[in-house]
């Protein structure tokens, strides 16, 4: 019985929670790939000269699970060693953090409509007034000036292509 | 000698010095300003060198390298933030000293330090050229496929913390490499009917992403974070008394700089920890170090920078970068039709020649940038990160896109940024991952050849010297943890 009580603490110092999930998560993500080189075209042996186009990825994807398997336990080696794996995973991911990749992936979302200016300015809006800066002059100049900069560098006399997107509408 | 000039004619080109002082200047103010580091500057200039002049675009990049690497210093010393890694050590007491009140000194003694162990590992470089492009002479596809495996291995020590999960990247990353239509047979792997996987996904949006994108992310956790700047007025020369007083240290760091740099995935940073130790060991004055010791800024600062140089030699001789810096060095001579390799210097030694003799150019151009703007890079610190990185991620999607032309590429950098975030949080590094991208392609296909070559038996591939002894490194390489704690503990 005493044994059953302390089981659990002994697997707990075993394994990593985190690391374990990740594991968890890459050996699914390795088991739906692998499932994915099945289904590659099928070579000709003459053709592919005996490497099939599946060959090489399985390969990898059987290196990477052999070391993803140690993932769980890597901690106790790293400790040893006077390093600690979760110092950085110790908070959880800051709300800014979180809400920086939304407006991020908002804006590359709605990039294609409202086209390269328009996406520019939208950045050099909504990132700064999100993190708090709200000194008024600074956020105009800024606004304005810099969104110009890019276009007039990039755009003008680097000659990269910017798609109009809503501003084509606007001018037509 | 003949190709050291025809090397060096090249970059005689007004264009090529303007590109190589811009390098310089970009390179300076990267350093300088906390949170941005030269290999995300070079990841974001990757897609507008394109056009440019091999010779120009890569020694833009060299350059920029070089002036990153002492750009570092100028924050470790006046915040006590090292703006790269390789200034880790310069920290420990350039800040003391620039807190003392001096820290124009403090400036000046990195800046002359920096110039001197990048000049000497250059000068090692040129000679040790012609002896290792005579390697390219026993090098085949076999060959190659022993050296990528050995290149792969060194990824383990390459940085962060655990060498299994810096393993673990680069062979994602390899996997990655594989996504697209196979060269060999026309087949569609990964492709999930996406037509823009069709062409794989190219590796410029994935290191602006993991480079830039996921460092803006990681930024976004402390925007509000007050640092203790000081102000530099000037960048103040050491004197020549004080420069013979460290002439040892100084010419000790930039021996070590250049050995470790040289040394296949051991970067600057290793070499300026060194360096410093050596520096301290050595010293009459130990009691000084950590309080302003100018043996202690003179010692990392040598050697980081030499090691720069010396870090180039891995990677243009043998492909094997030994930071991130030079993983996307590596990246942009692929692009631009190079094969880094042994080849590299037996067929096109003028080539070399001429980034190293930009390198050359850097460093004294750092040295009077700094001599000239040392009060406008202490300034460039104040920037307020909240207007900065949006700056940085625009420039960003731009690079991403202007690659080619394509919307997917910037979904591609947005997936790599997030996906380098939350890498970063649990131990994996990006370099790896980036190198194993790099050098995927090469792997696969030197694997290929040397099995049809060999009759599809490995074993075979082991009659080779070279690559016998490749995989002897690779195994060593692997299996160093073990043996260096057998050895500490006897």
């Amino acid at each position: 019985m005493k044994n059953d009580k302390t089981a659990p603490s002994n697997l707990g110092a075993l394994f990593n929670k985190k690391d374990t999930i990740i594991a968890i998560v890459m050996i699914a993500m390795i088991a739906f790939l692998w499932f994915e080189t099945t289904k590659f075209e099928k070579v000709p042996d003459l053709f592919s000269n005996n490497i099939p186009p599946e060959m090489f990825p399985q390969i990898l994807l059987l290196i990477i699970l052999g070391m993803i398997l140690i993932i769980p336990f890597e901690h106790i080696f790293l400790k040893k060693s006077g390093k600690n794996i979760d110092s950085a995973r110790s908070k959880p991911v800051e709300k800014s953090t979180i809400g920086t990749m939304i407006i991020l992936t908002a804006i590359i979302a709605s990039s294609q409509l409202l086209g390269a200016a328009l996406t520019i300015i939208a950045v050099s809006i909504s990132l700064p007034l999100y993190w708090g800066e709200r000194r008024l002059k600074v956020l105009i100049s800024y606004i304005i000036g810099f969104p110009l900069f890019v276009i007039v560098l990039f755009n003008i006399i680097l000659g990269v292509h910017f798609e109009p997107g809503l501003l084509d509408l606007l001018k037509n | 000698m003949e190709d050291v000039a025809k090397g060096l004619g090249l970059l005689l080109e007004f264009e090529n010095i303007i590109l190589i002082l811009s390098g310089v200047l970009i390179g300076v103010l990267v350093g300088a300003l906390p949170g941005l580091s030269s290999p995300m500057a070079i990841a974001l200039l990757i897609p507008f060198t394109i056009s440019l002049d091999p010779v120009a675009a890569i020694s833009m990049m060299a350059a920029l390298y070089c002036a990153g690497t002492f750009g570092g210093s100028i924050t470790a010393i006046l915040i006590n933030a090292p703006g790269a890694p390789p200034a880790v050590a310069t920290a420990l007491d350039g800040y003391p000293m620039a807190k003392n009140g001096e820290p124009g000194r403090a400036l000046g003694l990195a800046a002359v330090s920096s110039v001197f162990g990048g000049i000497f590992s250059l000068i090692i470089f040129i000679f040790a050229a012609p002896l290792l492009a005579k390697l390219a002479l026993e090098f085949g596809p076999a060959e190659y496929f022993g050296l990528a495996v050995f290149a792969l291995s060194m990824l383990a020590s390459m940085s962060g913390k655990s060498s299994l999960r810096n393993l673990i990247s680069g062979l994602v990353g390899v996997l990655i490499g594989t996504i697209g239509i196979h060269l060999t047979t026309g087949v569609e792997r990964f492709t999930f009917d996406i037509p823009d996987l069709e062409e794989g996904i190219h590796f410029v949006p994935v290191l602006i992403g993991l480079f830039a994108v996921s460092e803006l992310f990681k930024q976004s956790e402390k925007l509000n974070a007050i640092v203790e700047r000081i102000q530099a007025k000037a960048l103040r020369l050491p004197s020549l008394a004080e420069l013979k007083k460290l002439k040892y240290t100084i010419l000790r760091s930039s021996g070590i700089g250049t050995f470790i740099g040289i040394l296949p995935a051991e970067g600057s940073t290793v070499a300026a920890i060194i360096g410093y130790n050596e520096a301290r060991r050595w010293s009459k004055d130990k009691d000084k170090f950590g309080k302003g010791s100018p043996e202690g800024i003179a010692g990392p600062e040598a050697a980081n920078n030499a090691a720069a140089g010396g870090a180039m030699v891995p990677t243009l001789a043998l492909g094997i970068p030994g930071s991130g810096s030079t993983a996307l060095i590596l990246a942009a001579l692929i692009m631009h039709g190079f094969r880094p390799g042994p080849y590299l210097i037996s067929e096109t030694p003028e080539f070399v020649y001429a980034i190293f003799g930009a390198m050359l150019i850097a460093n004294l151009g750092f040295l009077f940038i700094g001599l000239i703007g040392a009060k406008f890079f202490s300034l460039v610190a104040f920037i307020p990160k909240k207007l900065l990185w949006p700056a940085v991620f625009i420039f960003s999607m731009i690079g991403s896109y202007s690659f080619a032309s394509s919307m997917f590429d910037v979904w591609v950098m947005l997936a790599a940024g997030l996906v380098g975030y939350f890498m970063d949080r649990n131990g994996f590094s990006a370099a790896p991952l980036v190198m194993g991208l790099i050098l995927g392609k090469l792997v696969e296909e030197s694997f290929s050849q040397s099995m049809i070559i060999h009759d599809n038996n490995f074993f075979a591939l082991l009659e080779s010297p070279v690559v016998l002894l490749f995989f002897v490194l690779t195994f060593l390489s692997l299996s160093s943890p073990f043996w260096t704690k057998f050895f500490s503990k006897k």
